[in-house]
């Protein structure tokens, strides 16, 4: 990771919300975060935390009553958000990829792997689909498939899971994206497979200085192979940081909360679990201020009141959004 | 590959031999003496006793299971009472102007059904879904026949432009295609609303699967999305209701035919039924439900070739 | 800090409110639920409601247009054509009524017996029942009233055989998936008998689903009712009932069409009615769209 590799992918005060019958509910609210060419970016968070919203939406390919409300996705020069519909849709692929959570659910089971890669390729590049097929082939050995030739035409049921993933991963930088988005890419996978797998998007950011974006709620994982760590809860980036300060020294409350609902294995036999106590918050109905204060440890009467905004604490780069971050200390 | 073939020809046996039997029972539910139902106004007890004989309804059920059973197998299937010929006989002469029907109004369903119902998916949601949708629900609403007669009264009174009589006995080809229109547009609307219904639902559901949104997420255009990608998965539903819909229609090409005075296999079981010809019905519910069984048995076929995961099974 | 008990009651009232909701947010299941509501009260209420006795004939009166006295004319035995719609819906709601608890009992019983217990049962209900499915429901039904005779009884009858198939095959296919869940084997193992399993965990459990496709079965009736009772075969005149008087209507279509077209919008209108209901059901009972909404955020 170096200071002077430039930044892919720039979402600044991004906000998304759902629009129904009822409501407009937001959903991901004034969340600014930032990749390098190069480096890993881990996004971390509960479910319902907005953090593979906040990309669905940057790419333009969210549930239909899901809209972008505020803010701007930089890409080399464009705003995604401003971009019309097909514009969008050359980007996708080429620029930013996407990997979904299920290796599964996420190849068609109608086709073979070859034709679905096939179809990624054709679909940017002026290629006859001999050329197509080679070209899949290459890619299937790039990710350590054995026996492409032959494996090419097979189905997606005929995979075993971690092989399935990496197909998928075949394809998603099947057009060399300059950005790779991850979504929980290890969480349908058993362990030993995870490590391979990545392994695999390591190897390939080493190779064609990719960004990885890696969306995990794995803390260890996070620990292992991101550069810089980005938390989210309730639609919103509460801290970010580099991995190093963010492990050492959390400057959030929530932040410190995750690490402690982890059990160590150093700890004491018998010492209790703690969970974070109160309820995961209900996006409709957040209350005013921080949304962390009705399960916050260290919080104050003025948390229900102030706005929340991300805050340059004094280490570079090390953003809070607690206005009480310098209370902030692990372990207490 | 094989043992599913063989799979579903067994499966076919059993049914046929099922239906079979199912039709030879049904005939022995007649309260009171199936002779004597036969012979209606004419029966006196000589001829009840010798039509028994005849028939072979002197002898222990059991013996005339088997006898029927091996007929059956034969081809034969009893002969008319009403016209002597064996009805078998019958019965396959009134097949090709049913069938014809049947056929041209399955393709006037797939036309219209099937765009329309794909147009709904995508478009869930807004007035073109809500229309078609509520346009689907009236069409299979409304019963087949009563849309029959308005469609005679708006086109063939109002409207001149279609004959009310479904067929004709003329040599050249337009004119039977003239008389074949009107049934078999009532035919082909009525399926046409179960086949959108159901491929809008089907798409629906593909398209709300992960596959998809990858395919969107790596920038697939979204028109290849829907009729490649997502069509093709929604294909095994999609078929199985136009297999269903298709037997339906068979069940009830006896009320379009009657409509619009169409010879046909209906319009035989009908007349059938009205004189008692039970051997002919019997005859004519059996080959019927075994056409069912076989066009149902040849689409289970082709699932295998749409999607491959079946193979494997 | 609430109780636990009292916790789980409030849970309970909160899922249930939340179930009504659903139920009520549904605009096609209410609109359904009231046209069909609507169908029993005139049905009811038809002896006071009909202007006419629907079998009072009027030789000087055949073949009238709509007219204040008659508005939707008379037939070609003078009969008020209002007052034999009337009374015709009494035919179709009680065919409706019989068909789905006909095909609800018989076909919960031996569906949930076969899918539950398995093995030889199983495998003899369902090959029985693959076959008469086999037949198209509307030909099944013919063949049956055809070897019964015509009458409300028969047509009853045949038209709960012809659609009861269909509901033991889903209970049957619902209680497959029930058995192996482990608060069957957690049941057993408390010594719940086979039969008590089946009624108070098993059948509740499938209900939903197996209710969906009883409603729908019912729409098919009702169409298998007119068709039979057009083509003569199904419930003979004088009784009214809406097929037969389209039947009626077809000699005078060109002249007086007002006797088919509303005798077919009445039958369109109660399965219009069955179909939004059943839909509506379907749709309101399916927790699977809630949790696909679920793994976006």
């Amino acid at each position: 990771m170096s200071e002077s590799s430039k930044v892919l992918l720039d979402i600044r005060h991004l906000s998304v919300a759902v629009r129904d019958a009822q409501s407009n509910t937001p959903l991901v609210r004034d969340v600014s975060l930032h990749v390098r060419s190069g480096e890993t970016l881990a996004i971390v968070g509960e479910s319902g935390s907005g953090k593979t919203l906040t990309f669905l939406a940057a790419l333009g390919i969210a549930p239909n009553n899901i809209k972008v409300t505020g803010g701007e996705v930089l890409f080399e020069n464009d705003d995604l958000t401003k971009l019309n519909p097909s514009e969008l849709r050359t980007r996708r692929g080429t620029a930013i990829s996407m990997v979904f959570q299920d290796p599964l659910s996420a190849l068609n089971p109608v086709f073979s792997i070859g034709t679905q890669i096939v179809e990624v390729l054709r679909a940017h590049l002026p290629m006859t689909r001999a050329q197509a097929r080679t070209r899949a082939i290459e890619l299937l050995e790039r990710v350590h498939i054995p026996d492409p030739h032959r494996r090419v035409d097979d189905y997606p049921h005929q995979f075993s899971g971690g092989m399935r993933q990496r197909a998928l991963i075949a394809m998603a930088i099947a057009l060399e994206p300059k950005v790779l988005i991850a979504d929980e890419p290890t969480t349908a996978l058993d362990v030993t497979v995870q490590a391979q797998v990545l392994e695999l998007l390591s190897q390939l950011r080493e190779e064609t200085g990719m960004a990885l974006v890696l969306i995990t709620h794995d803390l260890g994982l996070v620990a292992r192979h991101a550069d810089r760590v980005a938390v989210f809860y309730a639609g919103r980036v509460v801290e970010q940081a580099a991995v190093k300060d963010l492990f050492h020294k959390p400057r959030h409350p929530y932040t410190v909360s995750l690490f402690r609902t982890i059990p160590r294995l150093d700890s004491p036999v018998h010492t209790a679990l703690t969970p974070i106590v109160g309820q995961p918050p209900n996006l409709a109905q957040l209350p005013e201020g921080c949304p962390f204060a009705p399960r916050c440890y260290l919080v104050k009467a003025d948390c229900s009141s102030t706005q929340v905004k991300l805050i340059d604490t004094t280490d570079s780069e090390h953003l809070s959004a607690c206005h009480h971050w310098p209370e902030v200390h692990p372990g207490s | 590959m094989f043992a599913h073939v063989g799979r579903t020809l067994l499966r076919l046996i059993v049914t046929g031999v099922g239906i079979v039997s199912v039709a030879f029972f049904l005939m022995r539910t007649i309260p009171g003496d199936p002779a004597a139902y036969m012979l209606g106004d004419y029966a006196t007890k000589e001829s009840i006793s010798s039509l028994r004989a005849k028939l072979g309804l002197d002898q222990p059920i059991w013996r005339q299971y088997t006898l029927f059973l091996s007929n059956a197998v034969t081809g034969n299937l009893g002969t008319s009472v009403v016209t002597g010929q064996p009805a078998l006989q019958e019965v396959m002469a009134s097949i090709p102007s049913s069938a014809i029907l049947a056929v041209s109004g399955l393709v006037i369903a797939i036309l219209i059904g099937l765009p329309l119902g794909i147009v709904c998916a995508v478009r869930q949601g807004t007035w073109v879904d809500v229309g078609v949708m509520l346009g689907a629900l009236a069409g299979i609403s409304f019963p087949v026949f009563w849309m029959g007669l308005a469609a005679i009264l708006v086109f063939s009174y109002w409207i001149p432009i279609f004959p009310a009589l479904g067929s004709s006995n003329a040599k050249d080809i337009l004119t039977q295609i003239h008389h074949l229109i009107l049934p078999a547009l009532v035919l082909g609307i009525s399926i046409a609303a179960y086949i959108a219904r159901l491929t809008r639902s089907a798409m629906l559901e593909v398209l709300s699967q992960d596959y998809i949104r990858v395919a969107r997420a790596m920038g697939v255009p979204e028109r290849r999305i829907i009729f490649k990608l997502a069509l093709r998965n929604a294909m095994v539903p999609i078929l199985a209701v136009i297999g269903v819909t298709f037997a339906w229609s068979f069940g009830n090409a006896i009320l379009i035919e009657a409509v619009f005075s169409r010879p046909g296999l209906g319009s035989m079981l009908l007349k059938a039924i009205l004189a008692r010809d039970y051997q002919l019905v019997q005859a004519g519910v059996l080959i019927l439900a075994l056409m069912v069984v076989l066009i149902n048995a040849s689409l289970d076929l082709t699932y295998t070739v749409i999607d491959p995961r079946l193979k494997a099974s | 800090m609430t109780t636990s008990l009292e916790q789980q009651r409030l849970d309970r009232q909160a899922r249930r409110s939340a179930t009504l909701r659903r139920f009520t947010g549904h605009p096609s299941l209410m609109i359904g639920t009231v046209i069909l509501l609507l169908l029993v009260v005139v049905a009811l209420a038809a002896p006071w409601l009909a202007p006419y006795s629907p079998t009072r004939t009027s030789l000087i009166n055949t073949l009238q247009d709509a007219s204040w006295a008659h508005p939707l004319g008379t037939d070609q035995f003078g009969r008020d054509v209002l007052s034999r719609l009337i009374h015709g819906t009494r035919v179709s709601l009680l065919v409706a009524f019989w068909v789905v608890t006909l095909s609800l009992v018989i076909g919960t019983i031996i569906g949930g017996v076969a899918g539950f217990l398995g093995g030889w049962i199983d495998r003899g209900i369902n090959v029985v029942n693959d076959i008469l499915m086999a037949f198209p429901g509307f030909l099944l039904a013919l063949a049956i009233v055809a070897t019964q005779g015509s009458s409300l009884e028969s047509v009853i009858i045949a038209v709960s055989i012809a659609y009861t198939p269909r509901v033991i095959a889903v209970m049957r296919s619902v209680a497959l998936t029930i058995r192996p869940r482990p608060f069957i084997e957690a049941s057993r193992s408390i010594g719940m008998t086979s039969t008590r399993i089946l009624l108070r965990h098993v059948i509740p459990n499938a209900l939903p689903p197996v209710i969906v496709v009883a409603t729908l079965s019912a729409a098919s009736a009702i169409l298998a009712e007119a068709g039979l009772s057009f083509l003569g075969l199904g419930v003979r005149p004088p009784i009214p009932t809406w097929g037969n008087i389209i039947a009626d209507g077809q000699a005078s279509i060109t002249t007086n069409p007002l006797i088919s077209i509303s005798s077919g919008l009445c039958i369109a209108a109660m399965v219009i009615a069955l179909n939004l209901i059943g839909d509506g059901l379907r749709d309101a009972l399916d927790p699977q769209m809630r949790r696909q909404t679920a793994k976006i955020l």
